[in-house]
């Protein structure tokens, strides 16, 4: 597991479009935005649905599992939260339950909990809520939940 | 053919050293970029009345430019961008003439992008104190997932997953730049590299290698395009604009890739207007700029602006192809990996360079078009260099182009 991460060095600032989505992950939610008129999905959340262009959204709860269908694996640290955190994971997961019959899908990134080695890309994954040392800020993070077949690891 | 197909030209060009720091504002170092482009021109300040540039919050802009050097502008604007910002304000400037805005128009950038504001986010004293992670960037930051490195990355594992091409792919390209900068004295990192030197640089971010990023330096660099009419008149053979594209999207173009291919380039949905306007095919062209934030950025790019198929560029780089005297000489000056980093800028002067005959190297004769062809003796001059194509980058969703031509050759 990847060292821990200094969350007092990044001040996340929620906005008119995102506060919502911030204070569902305090409930251990995992939101994507959801359009009230068609019923697209999409992350972030963006203000406005970009398949038919209204405005009046929701939200839709996703059940926090998904696909890692990439990642990188950052050996030098870039921000002051993550100079203890090196080396680690950061995955692209593709969401489980936000797939359209018109081929829209939706992928998240988030830091995973797994170390580079039990990372591969084609597992199956899962969230987890971290409290983070800032006491109005909870985190998602990722961690594989089980096997695949056709995995595909880097290997160099 | 495009209706302002080899009706503008870029006429000057000019740019400071590459300096690790430059102990200077960005507004002396434009203006020592600017001065030189117009003597290359033989043109004066009073020649010049329009002028753009992009940065990142991190230049001077036009006007002071302009009242430094005593000119009065008939138009100006600098707008927000990096890489592919270059050839997106040639399309302008093309439109802004045409239109009479004004006559010759000055593109230059001008970056302490190593001694002050670093595109990863790391100040030079080491990682970065708290940082605010606002609009796109609560999505990225709290994951700590900024870097352009760190971006890119993902889509670049991705695609050696579906391809079945390695890193050594991505190594024929740092080799190939690597060597053309061992010809450019204005190249930081001139030393020639192998295969195995890059396998064995320190990672950076996997799958990416320290061999696999670009430079980081302290420049100014600019060009100065004005009418074919005014280009016969001026002192270097006209290098002429036959077609490009300016920040050409992808859809779906937020960072998270809820695309179905993430390796599915902007420049794939940019490629046909690109050479129906220049009114060529790949073929034709002779050498190219293939914007190389990353060795992985030109690997990509290959393939989303035709020069290969879909999947084929890890087989299409082997074999030295990229290098001079080969099929298709990539990033003549070093690039951005070896020679200094201008967010495309100095890619595209050097393709204008080239195509005037002039490239500036060891030959003595080099201003006067007079090239030996001898690699050993330092010479870095394509032969024959009639088209040569700028593929720039910004993101994996964001690319511009132009195609150009010249008739020194
Ligand atoms: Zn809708």
């Amino acid at each position: 597991m990847p060292g821990p991460i200094d969350y007092s060095k990044i001040t996340i600032t929620p906005d008119f479009d995102t506060v919502e989505w911030w204070m569902a992950t305090k409930e251990h939610k995992y939101l994507v935005r959801q359009c009230k008129d068609c019923g697209h999905k999409w992350f972030p959340p963006f203000p406005a649905c970009n398949k038919c262009n209204a405005m009046d959204l929701g939200w839709f709860e996703t059940a926090g599992t998904g696909v890692l269908h990439s990642y990188i694996v950052v050996t030098q640290p870039i921000l002051g939260a993550f100079v203890e955190a090196v080396p680690y994971v950061v995955g692209l997961i593709e969401l489980d339950d936000c797939h359209e019959a018109d081929g829209s899908l939706v992928r998240v990134g988030g830091v995973m909990l797994d170390d580079e080695e039990d990372v591969a890309i084609g597992l199956p994954v899962k969230v987890e809520f971290e409290q983070t040392n800032e006491a109005n800020i909870v985190v998602p993070r990722w961690k594989i939940s089980g096997t695949a077949e056709n995995t595909w690891k880097f290997n160099e | 053919m495009g209706a302002l197909t080899d009706k503008y030209c870029i006429v000057g060009v000019g740019e400071t050293p590459h300096m690790r720091p430059s102990n200077r504002t960005t507004l002396s170092m434009a203006c020592e970029a600017v001065k030189k482009a117009m003597a290359d021109a033989g043109l004066e300040p009073r020649d010049i009345d329009g002028m753009t540039s992009y940065q990142a919050g991190d230049s001077t802009t036009s006007n002071h430019i302009a009242t430094s050097l005593g000119m009065r502008l008939n138009y100006s604007v600098d707008i927000l961008g990096g890489g592919s910002s270059t050839e997106a304000l040639i399309g302008n400037t093309i439109g802004l003439l045409e239109a009479g805005y004004c006559k010759t128009m000055l593109i230059f950038r001008s970056m302490n992008g190593r001694s002050g504001r670093r595109m990863g986010g790391q100040a030079p004293s080491g990682p970065v104190p708290p940082t605010r992670a606002a609009e796109d960037n609560q999505f990225m930051m709290p994951w700590g997932w900024t870097s352009p490195a760190q971006r890119f990355g993902m889509s670049a594992m991705r695609y050696l997953r579906d391809t079945g091409t390695t890193t050594r792919s991505l190594a024929e390209i740092a080799v190939a730049h690597r060597y053309h900068a061992s010809l450019n004295p204005k190249a930081v990192m001139r030393h020639p590299i192998t295969i195995e030197d890059h396998q064995n640089s320190r990672w950076v971010v996997k799958p990416l290698r320290l061999l696999d990023c670009c430079l980081e330096t302290d420049v100014s660099a600019c060009l100065i395009v004005t009418s074919r009419e005014r280009a016969y008149d001026l002192r270097q053979p006209p290098v002429f604009i036959m077609g490009g594209t300016g920040r050409t999207m992808a859809p779906n173009a937020a960072w998270n890739y809820s695309r179905p291919e993430i390796h599915y380039v902007a420049g794939n949905y940019g490629r046909k207007r690109l050479f129906g306007m220049a009114g060529i095919s790949q073929k034709d062209v002779n050498l190219i700029s293939c914007y190389d934030a990353f060795t992985f950025t030109t690997l990509i790019q290959l393939e989303a602006y035709g020069f290969c198929g879909k999947g084929e560029a890890g087989e299409f780089v082997k074999g030295g192809r990229l290098q001079i005297d080969h099929e298709l000489p990539s990033n003549l000056s070093g690039g951005h990996l070896s020679e200094g980093y201008t967010h495309g800028v100095s890619m595209v002067i050097e393709n204008v360079r080239q195509l005037r005959h002039r490239a500036d190297d060891a030959c003595p004769g080099w201003a006067e078009g007079k090239h030996s062809y001898d690699r050993q003796a330092g010479c870095r001059q394509v032969k024959d260099a009639r088209i040569a194509a700028c593929l720039g980058w910004g993101t994996e969703t964001m690319s511009s182009s132009a195609i150009l031509r010249g008739i020194a050759a």
